[in-house]
């Protein structure tokens, strides 16, 4: 894009809201691409004013709140501007006797706790880069927070959108009431869109009462497998944890390394973090039942964890891709959607995959559904680390499993698509992306298919 | 229909799976909406290759296909207004997998919905989207309407319960969206498919979660004198963040009617009841249960019963379940809205409804899920009287405004279908419609599947008719 055009930017929406300098645009990179402007937006009709400006100009846009998770996806194809809506950080309705809320997308994760805690709610969204995160980013790119175990993923409490197309439209879907089903679902695909279909603008929740007792407990094994066992066994029984998290013991050792070490997780063997959210009577039940569980299958230690620990430990479970990439930002984090049947085995395998390439590895899995699997090259040549990711795409996909790549370097990812290979529904993806974007203005090339 | 195409889909799928005399057809005019509209042809495929080649056919003739299970959507959703081919999937009636490990089971659509968990129970497991018809509604259809039930307040609707999809796409291709894993990386195709009534694809197999059966359940049963007590109770509740697994509603007049039908043990000389489940863990249920009973007493309950085993808890579901047949036997018409208002407005909106009632001349039963504030207030009149119909579509009207206005929604779990389309425009600007026409547009370019539902054709569109008014939308986000 050219000054003329950034100084037209600037002119339409106010020189206080445009960064056109090198030093404040440096902020809002993506892979390495730095945009030409980056514009403060404070209204939906100024969004919609921008997309509909840069459709014209034919420039790309791509949209950011706290700007931690800018790396997912693949190179963008084109980068003009940025769209930073984290002035845009109201919180629009809420009702705490009806436990919905409205909340504008730049709102943070940790502010809305603040509000919602108020009133003993809060939203089951945790996001890896804690204090910083959006929750209009946590939606873009559905993050997978380990609270999914017990409440499910953003697309179970999204009740509604209000949104801006790629073309300028200002439209919603869904509502506030909690039970809806009146016309399409557009809200559903936006989420986990990283952008490329449209600028939420509002997002619409189902809160949730803040549990009267909480107790956080960990079980260590000698095997990925022996931890899985035991999660299958918690699974079978009727107890009810709210987070299930297993962490490797390399993942450990990056804990450990990167902040104040909780105490339990001591990096001897494969930790299973419970947390457990209820009455009081039945987080003691879980706790007997847990030690007894663990003790059936083997468990090296169980412990129950008390005081500031619990905070810790549990900040840590849900923060590991972060702890993975201070230890190393050449870290190729992917994240693997996978059947609870085939984790241990999987894990196995990735294992050994980063092994014969002697890369070390670190492993977490939730077994509800999701693993992380990350290849930590620290100095291996970047042609290994290809090969490497190339063959746990392979992997994954031999087991039935679905693999991307959530974090890699730029290098990488101009070698390897971070979206693994196309599948059949990819024309229906396109389509989606034509009827939300056709001008192909929001985050080009950032998503599967080079969408 | 020429008869030429249905030479074609008889030599596609056989003789005896196309029905096109017209004594047949007349079985497929109907489901449970108040709509009415009749196919040319009804075929019943065995495989997605069937409904592949009869979408072919339907493209290639450029006539209208449409998607049906059991017919027991209450708007309209598997009628053929436009006529075309009924696809009936009552023999894809097979679960195809049961994959207790991994909590998912794999059915073709026409697997009816309680099929599902009486195949999975004595593995301790469940189907938890549970509506009134689940004896006899199928997966397919609940995927379609993206349908509800009672325990849907605690456990979510369909699409809560869905990871993946075949689908069968307008012009014969079949796709597969989703799977068994919880995510799948790129749009949620899934999402966007559950709820879209039959209108972007059609579904050859399902993908379900299934549930892990609570521990322990109880039922209790809070019986008023003033019904005004029973929404204040629920809204109380909601306030103090209980969410039990099922709390619904049913008035005096309601009541009566059901228990007259169904003997469920609900008291006649009352003016309301609750009927609420808890389940979980059985401390986690006692303590709610105790909490509720209180609760429901803070709100004048002059009883508060905890049902005493599973033959009465059974009963007093069946009255619940039952209840639109038992108020059938009442009336000579019935209409049943299924609008959504925000759950602290429950006693302001009842009192209008009752208002609204008395104003029209109707008596108007409300039988609803109070817990997530999905009414279903039932008016009575007679269609032969011209008269007394347009004033029931007035008072329809008015209610739905109201709710609308209220930051409600058209429908919690029935559908827009062919019943509600043209009243969008209440809820959504003509930017939403015009959006949600181009997402139909990019599945369904021809429009062959399924014409007539979901978005406003601007014209009348059925026997209950309510007028939009102005073309502001009253709903806001």
């Amino acid at each position: 894009m050219s000054a003329a055009v950034a100084a037209r930017v600037a002119q339409k929406f106010g020189a206080e809201n445009v960064a056109t300098h090198a030093a404040e645009l440096a902020a809002y990179e993506v892979d390495g691409m730095r945009p030409a402007a980056a514009v403060r937006v404070g209204s939906v009709e100024e969004i919609a004013e921008l997309l509909r400006f840069a459709g014209a100009e034919k420039l790309a846009v791509i949209p950011c709140g706290g700007r931690t998770k800018l790396g997912i996806g693949a190179v963008p194809a084109r980068y003009d501007i940025a769209l930073d809506l984290s002035g845009m950080n109201r919180v629009l309705a809420y009702e705490p006797r009806d436990l919905t809320l409205g909340v504008e997308p730049g709102a943070r994760i940790s502010d809305l706790w603040g509000v919602l805690g108020c009133e003993g709610q809060w939203l089951p969204v945790i996001d890896a880069f804690g204090d910083r995160s959006t929750i209009g980013g946590v939606l873009a790119a559905d993050s997978a927070s380990p609270l999914r175990h017990g409440f499910g993923g953003p697309r179970d409490f999204t009740l509604g959108m209000e949104f801006v197309t790629g073309y300028g439209a200002i439209a919603k879907s869904g509502g506030r009431v909690v039970k809806n089903v009146t016309g399409y679902d557009m809200h559903k695909v936006l989420i986990g869109s990283l952008g490329t279909l449209g600028v939420i603008t509002r997002a619409n929740f189902k809160t949730f009462p803040w549990p009267p007792a909480r107790d956080v407990f960990v079980a260590h094994f000698e095997s990925c497998v022996g931890a899985m066992d035991f999660c299958k066994a918690v699974q079978k029984s009727p107890l009810e944890p709210r987070l299930v998290e297993v962490i490797s013991p390399e993942a450990e050792r990056l804990i450990s390394a990167s902040a104040k070490t909780p105490q339990p997780l001591n990096a001897k063997g494969w930790s299973v973090i419970i947390g457990v959210t209820a009455h009081r009577r039945v987080v003691e039940r879980h706790a007997r039942e847990l030690k007894e569980l663990a003790s059936q299958n083997k468990a090296r230690e169980f412990v129950r964890i008390g005081g500031d620990d619990q905070s810790e430990i549990l900040n840590a479970a849900c923060t590991v891709p972060s702890f993975i990439l201070a230890a190393d930002l050449g870290a190729v984090i992917f994240r693997i959607a996978a059947v609870p049947a085939v984790m241990a085995a999987l894990a196995g395998r990735l294992a050994k995959v980063a092994s014969d390439a002697e890369i070390q590895y670190a492993t977490l899995l939730r077994p509800h559904g999701l693993v992380y699997f990350a290849l930590l090259p620290n100095s291996k040549p970047p042609a290994d680390v290809s090969r490497a990711a190339l063959e746990v795409f392979r992997s994954v996909e031999e087991m039935g499993a679905k693999a991307r790549i959530e974090f890699a370097p730029v290098e990488l990812k101009r070698t390897v698509s971070v979206w693994g290979t196309a599948r059949q529904d990819f024309e229906l993806m396109r389509r989606v992306k034509n009827i939300f974007d056709p001008g192909n203005v929001l985050s080009p090339g950032r998503f599967a298919g080079g969408i | 229909m020429e008869l030429r195409i249905i030479r074609e889909l008889e030599k596609l799928l056989g003789r005896e799976a196309v029905l096109s005399s017209k004594e047949d057809l007349q079985l497929y005019e109907y489901d449970g909406s108040v709509e009415q509209a009749r196919p040319e042809c009804v075929v019943f495929p065995r495989t997605t290759e069937d409904v592949a080649g009869v979408a072919r056919i339907s493209a290639r003739n450029k006539v209208p296909m449409v998607g049906r299970g059991a017919g027991t959507g209450l708007s309209g959703g598997a009628l053929a207004p436009q006529g075309g081919i009924l696809t009936v999937f009552s023999r894809m009636n097979r679960i195809l997998e049961i994959d207790a490990e991994n909590l998912r089971a794999v059915v073709q659509p026409g697997v009816v919905n309680l099929d599902v968990t009486r195949a999975v129970e004595h593995l301790g497991l469940y189907f938890a989207p549970d509506p009134s018809s689940q004896k006899a509604c199928t997966i397919g259809g609940n995927v379609s309407e993206n349908a509800g039930g009672p325990h849907t307040l605690a456990y979510g609707v369909t699409t809560n319960h869905v990871t993946g999809l075949q689908l069968v796409m307008p012009d014969g291709e079949v796709v597969r969206v989703g799977g068994k894993t919880c995510e799948t990386p790129g749009y949620d195709l899934t999402g966007l498919m559950v709820g879209s009534e039959g209108t972007l694809a059609l579904v050859t197999e399902v993908t379900v979660r299934l549930s892990r059966k609570p521990e322990a359940v109880k039922t209790l049963l809070a019986v008023y004198d003033r019904v005004e007590d029973a929404p204040e109770t629920v809204a109380d509740m909601t306030g103090r963040a209980i969410t039990p697994a099922a709390c619904e509603m049913l008035d005096g007049w309601t009541l009566r009617a059901v228990e007259d039908f169904v003997h469920a043990g609900f008291p006649m000389d009352s003016a309301a009841v609750l009927l609420i489940e808890v389940e979980g863990l059985t401390e986690a249920v006692e303590e709610q249960a105790a909490l509720i009973m209180e609760i429901c007493r803070t709100h004048n309950a002059r009883e508060v019963r905890l049902a005493r085993d599973g033959s009465e808890r059974d009963l007093l579901w069946k009255g619940r379940k039952n209840a639109f047949g038992a108020v059938g036997r009442l009336s000579p018409s019935y209409y049943v809205q299924d609008a959504v208002i925000p759950r602290t407005k429950l006693p302001e909106t009842l009192r209008k409804i009752n208002e609204i009632g008395e104003r029209y001349g109707f008596q108007i039963g409300n039988i609803f899920h109070a817990g997530d504030g999905n009414l279903h207030p039932i008016i009575m009149f007679d269609e032969r009287d011209k008269e007394q119909f347009e004033r029931a579509v007035a008072a329809s009207g008015e209610i739905m405004r109201h709710c609308i206005s209220a930051g409600g929604a058209l429908t919690g779990e029935h559908g827009v279908g062919m019943e509600k389309n043209e009243l969008m425009p209440l809820m959504f600007s003509e930017t939403d419609i015009e959006l949600m026409g181009r997402v139909r547009e990019a599945f369904n370019p021809e429009g062959w599947l399924n014409p007539g539902k979901i978005l406003p054709m601007g014209k009348g569109c059925g026997e209950v008719r309510i007028p939009v008014g102005g073309a502001k939308a009253l709903g806001t986000l």
